[in-house]
């Protein structure tokens, strides 16, 4: 099969303009009777449903959540970028493009990344006009602040509450058209498998996850919104409830998955500090803009930080990549930090982490600024820690974050099984092998309210001729069957491990072997230990409870099963990909002061993974860079 | 460390239930609460017991999921602070500690310590949006506001949608919620335009779905995880006297 | 909008009500005057009200205040327990708020409490013509002084009213200042003012209730 990304004609600045002009249209009166399935409400998920209710489509809306609102782009805390350029230093929409599209070091799609930064502006006018509280100067305007991979100021920004606050701007756009009977919302389910009919997308199993039932839903097409599935690592900054369990019986089904192991590892997560943790507390990196990040010069210091001289801190960052210092990019601030980390200089009790430290920042610009920036950061630090960071500096490490990797999409965010779109952080588009920050929900965003909206047409159109599928269709009927066979088996093993016990030892190989660094024989020995972590869960896994009642225990081995088989494809990618490219960093490809060696000749191209009976065939879809050349990532 | 929690346990909305005592055994003080609720699931689990339902998903404090009365508080001993936030540092070795789902009439249990905030979500879709269709919005600059009033907005705003306050109200009262939102929306130029009906229809629903009226004991803001200031609801109910006068 | 009518009923007579006792309780520092001044002085004061039309009319605000006041704390009170028809085990409210304010209802009891015993003292001996017979001062007036004066002999009236000046005192410092919540002032500063003008007000006014019975008893 060829991957067709049907990327329109022209000049990169009016391709989505000609797509537009040439896509197919369909009138009002018909799109009341198409009928569009969006899973997951968060920016991207309910974006589209309520921009594709707006649009007259009849909507149902899934998430697993007790409300939409939950959604964890909710987390997001530091911005949302936009080239508005309100700050005349220079940005503009070429300028975002070029520095998404480098800073993903160039294994991005440059008509899709163009499309992005052409995109941005008017997002952040939806957003103001919904009503999302975005800082302002006094005289009323706009203000932006920098973040990481970037040297101007192009981040807008609501305190370190900006995924919140556009989140619940897209809530209530959804909660508008509830109320207005054209989305209709499910809340508290959970999709467990994609239905295909002769080969198109028309529905979805879905679990309530109140009674446990199994119920079909049927559409003309399915949205896939379902966001990262960083959960794979265990540890993570994700929700706990995050999952990739949809995506991947999506790939199951016939959707590619692409470049599934470039996962972005954050530099500035609160370091773990026990066994039993489970989750990592993401410190916004907006803190980075006025932070300094530093280790002792000497190894194993036992003095705390603040009785540490000038002197004898390394401002590791700013020593090795002068030009961005601090905000260097998120995949070179991890590894850099690793390095640092490993060779012994690590702070914290269990000498994970490196320190943040405001001092500069406070003297330079007063604590008042400081606490207006970054208060509810601050307080959220300590709360956790007990520590307080306008006295003694923070303690971050790196944590699984964002994964770029996800479903592979074409211009239109379509996945390879027709009717099936995937929208947000779970398809792979936009940003390559790695994720400037605050591009994330500016992509879901774009993604769910402006892309597909625009494109959905032109494959619905085709679909007004058709007969709609009924639930009854044995393909569902088939669908349901096997899912329930599936719970049945998993509730049956009745083993003596829980579900956490074999995610805490896929996580371990995880983040040994995929993580920041990987290397050819970690990662044979990666998917031989996952192997063996498969095998082990069906044979010992023990799952309490019944399937027709609320059982949380059934909802994370469930999640926990595809997450393995997800895992063995991650490795499988990482494994193949014999270059180092942003945030897939292989140690057999590097230079000799540690930086990433790319290899165009041979892996110019994203991967793109079939599923074929347990096993995964590759295919490849070459990326052409007509407009600009890829050159090495510098940012030193 | 070790501590005794006893924990509301019921089956489904129609059922009758009651505390339950857990010896929880293996706990470090870096633990989170619900990092310990984990903890005694999987014991739960490897004793062939069913595991205790209750909820979290973002764990950082933001996404409102988790909600549990702790000890005679929502979201346990501390000020402003989620659950999720609730370290077992905030305990001594020994303790007993009392865990019951939140309670109100408007909030029905689903089980064990879940409970159902639906009707959130319908005073939310009872107009705290602005009824503007994706991609009609004006040029972001050309509507000027003040960093006061933004701020404002901003701090209305904050709000996570826990349903702390209703649960620590003795009349579950959901006023500090409902006009956190109005007064979010309804003190933004964008607002303006729909700003009575917003409230008086966000109130009314607000009623309509079994919630008390706000005695001002001030308890929710204490509560708040988003320290939401009870003057919000002062400034509500301002709004609503303008509201009714002005239709 | 229902919930903030009915708030609102309570929070409107409960501010009229506030006015009015600063009205009783300047009249009743009458009594704290020599004698020979005060039952002049307080028998003409309250003959003058009597006989006033105006007043007649005030009075009637006030019956109808005290009855929509009761009424509707007792609709509202009985509307938030069903909305909480569930108890915690275990609550700590005295964490997160004052005792007061979690039980202006019970203080409110005992505040109609009082104003039964009094106007059971007063007005229906006074207005009604119940119980003995009222007699005349020098002056031609109702000899209102004597009522009090006797009154205030009986120390069990006297511990009556000077303990229940107590809840009446915490039931207007809470009440006070959610009235004006209730009833939209939100200015930021100006609610701390508020805070503070509650408490000396509910002093002021438990204090001055509270004592004038005692002074009364050992005049």
């Amino acid at each position: 099969m060829v991957l067709n990304a049907k990327i329109p004609e022209g000049k990169l600045e009016e391709k989505w303009r000609n797509y537009q002009i040439s896509s197919q249209l369909i009138n009002p009166a018909n799109k009341k009777k198409l009928k569009v399935i969006v899973v997951g409400s968060g920016l991207a998920g309910a974006g589209a449903a309520a921009t594709l209710g707006e649009l007259g489509y009849e909507v149902q809306c899934f998430c697993y959540q007790d409300s939409a609102r939950r959604a964890h782009s909710v987390a997001a805390q530091g911005g949302v970028n936009a080239a508005k350029n309100y700050q005349h230093d220079g940005d503009s929409v070429w300028r975002m493009y070029y520095d998404t599209i480098k800073g993903g070091d160039f294994r991005s799609r440059e008509a899709n990344v163009y499309r992005l930064a052409e995109l941005s502006a008017p997002l952040i006018d939806h957003f103001t006009q919904q009503g999302v509280p975005f800082a302002r100067e006094y005289g009323g305007v706009l203000v932006n602040r920098s973040f990481g991979g970037v040297q101007v100021e192009r981040t807008f920004y609501a305190r370190g509450q900006t995924g919140q606050q556009l989140l619940l701007a897209a809530y209530s756009q959804l909660s508008k058209m509830v109320r207005a009977g054209k989305v209709e919302m499910f809340t508290r389910h959970e999709m467990l498998d994609l239905v295909t009919v002769e080969g198109k997308a028309r529905g979805i199993i879905a679990r309530d996850l109140v009674n446990g039932e199994l119920k079909r839903f049927a559409a003309d097409a399915v949205v896939l919104a379902t966001g990262g599935y960083s959960r794979v690592f265990r540890l993570s900054t994700l929700a706990i409830g995050c999952n990739g369990s949809a995506i991947w019986k999506a790939h199951k089904r016939g959707a590619f998955f692409a470049a599934p192991s470039f996962t972005q590892i954050h530099p500035t997560a609160l370091p773990q500090s026990s066994e039993a943790q489970s989750k990592l507390t993401l410190m916004s990196e907006s803190l980075r803009n006025d932070g300094r990040i530093w280790v002792p010069s000497n190894k194993d210091d036992k003095r705390s930080a603040n009785d540490i001289p000038e002197a004898e801190r390394d401002y590791y960052l700013e020593r090795r990549y002068p030009s961005f210092g601090n905000l260097a990019p998120r995949d070179i601030s991890s590894r850099a930090a690793k390095e640092r980390i490993d060779a012994g200089h690590g702070v914290g009790r269990l000498k994970n982490a490196v320190y943040l430290d405001f001092s500069h920042a406070i003297q330079r610009l007063g604590l008042e600024t400081i606490r207006d920036r970054y208060g509810n950061l601050f307080k959220m630090y300590k709360k956790i820690t007990g520590i307080d960071a306008y006295k003694e500096p923070m303690q971050i490490s790196p944590a699984a974050h964002f994964s770029m990797g996800g479903l592979w999409v074409d211009y239109e965010l379509m996945t390879t099984i027709p009717g099936l779109y995937a929208i947000g952080e779970c398809n792979f588009s936009d940003h390559g092998a790695n994720r400037l920050g605050a591009n994330s929900l500016l992509q879901a965003s774009v993604d769910g309210y402006f892309i597909l909206p625009n494109t959905i047409n032109n494959y619905l159109s085709s679909l007004l001729k058709e007969e709609p599928v009924s639930t009854d269709h044995h393909s569902f009927s088939q669908a349901e069957k096997e899912i329930s066979e599936h719970i049945q088996k998993i509730l049956s093993i009745n083993g003596t491990q829980t579900a956490d016990h074999f995610h805490r030892q896929l996580g371990r190989v995880m983040w040994q072997e995929c993580a920041m660094s990987r290397n050819k024989s970690g990662l044979e020995k990666a998917i031989k230990d996952i192997e063996e972590i498969k095998t082990d869960f069906w044979k010992d896994v023990k799952v309490t409870g019944g399937s027709l009642e609320l059982n949380t225990e059934l909802e994370k081995a469930l999640r926990l099963a595809d997450f393995i088989e997800l895992a063995l494809l991650m490795c499988t990618d990482a494994l193949n990909r014999d270059e180092s490219c942003g945030a897939h960093f292989r140690e057999e490809y590097q230079t000799k002061d540690g930086e990433a060696v790319r290899v165009d000749e041979d892996y110019s191209f994203v991967s793109a993974w079939e599923y074929a009976n347990g096993d995964f065939k590759l295919h490849k879809e070459e990326l052409q860079f007509e407009f600009i050349k890829p050159t090495v990532r510098s940012y030193k | 460390m070790k501590v005794t929690l006893r924990i509301w346990r019921q089956e489904g909305p129609i059922d009758k239930g009651e505390l339950k005592e857990y010896l929880v055994d293996d706990l470090t003080e870096d633990m989170s609460f619900l990092e310990a609720l984990d903890h005694l699931n999987e014991q739960l689990v490897l004793k062939n017991e069913k595991v205790i339902a209750y909820e979290y998903d973002c764990r950082e404090g933001i996404c409102g999921q988790c909600g549990l009365f702790i000890n005679g508080r929502a979201h346990g001993p501390h000020d402003h602070m989620t659950t999720c936030q609730l370290h077992m540092r905030s305990f001594a070795d020994g303790d007993t500690i009392t865990v019951e789902p939140w309670r109100a009439k408007a909030f029905p249990i689903v089980k064990d310590l879940i409970v159902d905030r639906s009707a959130f979500d319908r005073i939310i879709g009872q107009g705290a949006y602005i009824s503007a269709k994706t991609g009609t919005a004006p040029e972001a600059n050309s509507i000027l506001i003040s960093k006061e009033v933004s701020d404002k907005a901003m701090d209305a705003a904050a709000c996570i949608g826990c349903g702390a306050c209703v649960a620590t109200c003795k009349n579950a009262s959901a006023a500090l919620f409902t006009s956190a939102k109005i007064n979010h929306l309804n003190s933004l130029p964008q607002g303006k335009p729909e700003s009575h009906h917003r409230a008086l229809d966000m109130t009314k629903q607000m009623e309509k779905e079994g919630f008390g009226h706000c005695t001002f004991t001030g308890a929710c803001e204490v509560e708040c995880p988003e320290g939401i200031s009870i003057t919000n609801i002062a400034e509500m109910n301002a709004r609503l006297i303008r509201a009714k006068v002005m239709n | 909008m229902n919930l903030f009518f009915r708030k609102s009923i309570i929070a409107g007579t409960g501010l009229f009500l506030c006015i009015f006792l600063i009205v009783h309780l300047s009249a009743n520092c009458i009594l704290l005057l020599p004698e020979d001044i005060s039952r002049e002085m307080y028998n003409t004061y309250s003959t003058t009200l009597r006989e006033s039309p105006l007043i007649k009319i005030v009075a009637y605000l006030l019956y109808a205040s005290i009855f929509l006041h009761t009424a509707y704390a007792a609709i509202v009170t009985y509307q938030n327990r069903n909305a909480k028809p569930d108890r915690y085990a275990v609550n700590n409210a005295k964490e997160n708020s004052s005792w007061t304010s979690q039980n202006m209802g019970l203080l409110g009891i005992l505040v109609l409490l009082f104003i039964v015993v009094h106007l059971a003292n007063f007005w229906a001996r006074i207005k009604l013509g119940m119980g003995a017979e009222v007699a005349m001062d020098n002056s031609g007036n109702l000899d209102v002084y004597q009522v009090t004066y006797s009154l205030f002999q009986n120390p069990y009236y006297v511990a009556f009213y000077t303990i229940l000046a107590i809840p009446l005192g915490m039931h207007l410092h809470h009440g006070l200042k959610s009235a004006f919540k209730t009833l939209g002032f939100h200015h930021k500063r100006g609610l701390k003012v508020l805070s503070k003008v509650s408490l000396i007000y509910a002093a002021v006014m438990s204090i001055g209730f509270g004592i004038i019975p005692v002074i009364v008893y050992f005049k």
